[in-house]
């Protein structure tokens, strides 16, 4: 994965950078607003990590001016300000996705491969059937199975299957579940996912021999088969 | 009830003192005029008596009784209202001269005073008159007594008497009536003030007094107390500040501490894995908390929802009952929704939900299995203000510390340690209930905890 990174803070960018590195992807690093735009109009990256707050061009506007020239290229943005709003005007502009300063690192990359994929597997919002190894989802039927056996899931369990499988071997954050499959954005004090994914599991893991839902220590959660084999 | 708020009220109460005030001035210093009138008048009436006598005395030493026979004679006969009645005796006591019978019943007063009441012929009628008389020795054992009467003195002295009580009356009433004009407009303005206050106290930081009347003593006094409303909110910007700082200062290591010791967990053996993982759940409640306490001063220090989104209030209580059914289902509580009818409010869907959600998160923790927590709606009719009531079978939280549990980081001293959380939860929930021009209190639920969330 290809990454232009856009941020005015030397030591937090070199510190993406190198975890961007680490995870085996490419990254440029812009330091401000209008080297990010002419970095941008040189050459076509996957995903763009852009700061809100920066001298010259601020971030908004950078994302702003990238769409109206036809960048269509996925663009998360990273900000010190979480308010609703700020996260509201934020998307507006043409913003993909949303971080608040300071995040963990894996928020950020699970979040960049999910808009990496997003954009390298075009018309996949389209399909009308999911799988993934030998459990299948029939999006037109809502109809469930693996293997044969079919699996009668809640309307929630659902719609938690169906954001796993549409995310299948990538890594889902917490925080990702509940604005993607409960649609609001907040910070549960407690375990309220976890107990949501393990009734899941019960359910299409519980009798059968390969588990398929794996909880990833300190980032999240991964649909597909388990890495260890 | 409302007549009882009247009488509380502080001009009631002022007028009511001014007016005993006023009244017993007005009573005693009428009260001495007529005193002093009445005393004159006596005084005036006894010195003419006393200045007759001394005529008659002069009359008899020059020209004998014969001269005094024509004094007299000449005073009885000019025509005046107020006159004198004059009686001379001779030695044996008999009658010389004078329009007077011969010893009238005579009562003795000091001085050589005397009083008698006698019947006079007026227009053909008999009136009893009071008069007052002074006996004289005129010389060779003749004796004149002067008399005079008093009536229209004491008609004088009623007349007096029924003006200075009507002017008292008067003065009364005209002195209530200003005085209520005068005494409400300054006390209305204390009043006025006093609302202010509470107003103030109840809306939270960031108000000022506002009065109608910036120039008199109360505008001064509105003024002064402002300033000082400015200053106290500076200090407290200041103290909120340096924590806010820290928070912030504190976040970015922390994560950059948080990420490298991820980093580390891959290379570890698996014992020292968990114990990593332990100290990386440490750090993420530490990132919450600051993440939490950010987050109220944010919602604090800013200005409160303007305008807003439609959020159908009913939809979002079924999703946090529905987010947190299964959590509460694994610990044995029965959770229950009442929320009969799609209700729409103006706000932040994702604001409320947190605020929700910390609740419901509070009342799981602190819910014992088996018990239940319910989840009410109810709208005003009209459709004016929202009542979220959220009842546990919890402990509950002792009345003493129901406003305490709403500050940062306080925790009920009995749950410490018991149960985990850093004591922002609440703090949270206030805050966006009142970000939302809401409030936020806390009730016995008998037994338990019934939490009740006011939204405009």
């Amino acid at each position: 994965m290809n990454v232009l990174l856009v941020e005015d803070d030397k030591q937090v960018g070199e510190f993406i950078v190198a975890e961007l590195h680490a995870a085996g992807h490419s990254c440029v690093h812009a330091l401000d607003g209008e080297a990010g735009q002419r970095a941008a109009a040189d050459t076509a990256y996957d995903v763009m990590v852009i700061d809100r707050m920066m001298p010259r061009i601020d971030g908004l506007a950078l994302i702003k001016s990238l769409r109206e020239v036809g960048n269509q290229t996925p663009v998360l943005v990273l900000s010190a300000l979480g308010d609703v709003n700020d996260r509201v005007q934020g998307l507006h502009c043409g913003a993909d996705d949303y971080l608040v300063k300071p995040f963990a690192m894996v928020e950020l990359l699970a979040r960049l491969e999910v808009l990496h994929r997003r954009v390298s597997s075009p018309g996949s919002e389209m399909q009308t059937k999911l799988v993934v190894e030998d459990l299948s989802m029939d999006l037109l039927r809502q109809h469930v199975q693996r293997q044969d056996t079919p699996i009668h899931l809640q309307p929630r369990e659902y719609k938690l299957l169906e954001y796993l499988m549409r995310h299948a071997g990538q890594v889902v954050t917490r925080a990702m579940l509940l604005e993607h499959v409960w649609g609001y954005h907040f910070d549960p004090q407690t375990n309220v996912i976890d107990v949501h994914v393990s009734r899941l599991r019960q359910k299409i893991d519980k009798d059968f021999e390969q588990p398929l839902l794996t909880t990833v220590r300190g980032a999240g959660y991964r649909l597909g088969p388990s890495l260890d084999n | 009830m409302e007549i009882r708020a009247v009488a509380n009220s502080l001009t009631f109460r002022y007028i009511v003192k001014y007016v005993t005030v006023l009244s017993a001035t007005v009573f005693l210093l009428q009260g001495i005029f007529y005193l002093y009138f009445s005393y004159t008048s006596f005084k005036d009436l006894g010195d003419s008596v006393v200045d007759e006598l001394e005529t008659l005395q002069v009359v008899y030493r020059g020209q004998s009784l014969d001269g005094v026979k024509q004094y007299i004679a000449d005073r009885l006969a000019s025509p005046s209202v107020n006159r004198f009645y004059y009686l001379v005796t001779d030695q044996s006591g008999a009658k010389v001269t004078g329009d007077l019978p011969v010893a009238p019943r005579y009562r003795e007063f000091d001085d050589g005073w005397l009083g008698f009441e006698l019947a006079l012929q007026n227009w053909g009628e008999s009136i009893d008159v009071d008069f007052l008389a002074r006996p004289l020795d005129l010389g060779d054992g003749y004796k004149a007594i002067v008399a005079r009467d008093y009536a229209d003195i004491v008609e004088r002295a009623e007349l007096v008497f029924r003006t200075l009580f009507r002017v008292m009356i008067a003065t009364v009433i005209l002195g209530i009536v200003g005085g209520f004009f005068s005494a409400s407009r300054a006390l209305n303005q204390v009043e006025q003030l006093n609302r202010e206050i509470s107003r103030i106290v109840r809306a939270g930081p960031g108000q000022r007094l506002q009065v109608q009347d910036d120039k008199g003593y109360i505008g001064a006094l509105a003024t002064v107390m402002n300033q000082m409303l400015d200053q106290m909110e500076t200090l407290m910007q200041g103290v909120r500040r340096v924590s806010d700082n820290i928070a912030h200062d504190l976040r970015t290591p922390l994560t950059r501490m948080r990420n490298n010791l991820s980093q580390l967990h891959d290379r570890l053996v698996r014992a020292e894995q968990e114990q990593l993982d332990r100290i990386i759940a440490e750090c993420d409640d530490l990132l919450s908390s600051f993440n939490a306490l950010l987050r109220i001063s944010a919602l604090e220090s800013g200005s409160r929802l303007a305008g807003g989104h439609d959020v159908e209030l009913c939809a979002l209580l079924c999703d946090v009952v529905e987010l947190y059914e299964p959590l509460a289902h694994e610990r044995g509580i029965e959770l229950v929704l009442d929320a009969p009818h799609p209700q729409v409010c103006k706000g932040e869907a994702d604001l409320l939900f947190q605020m929700f959600a910390n609740i419901m998160d509070n009342s799981l923790k602190y819910t014992p299995p088996g018990g239940k927590i319910r989840v009410q709606l109810r709208t005003a009719v009209g459709g004016a203000g929202h009542t979220v009531r959220i009842d546990d079978s919890g402990p509950g939280i002792p009345v003493g510390e129901r406003k305490n549990v709403f500050r940062r980081f306080y925790r009920v001293e009995s749950s410490r340690g018991e149960h985990p959380g850093h004591g922002l939860g609440l703090s949270l929930v206030q805050a966006i209930a009142q970000y939302h021009h809401g409030t936020v209190e806390l009730a016995g639920n008998h037994p338990g905890l019934q939490v009740r969330v006011q939204l405009p």
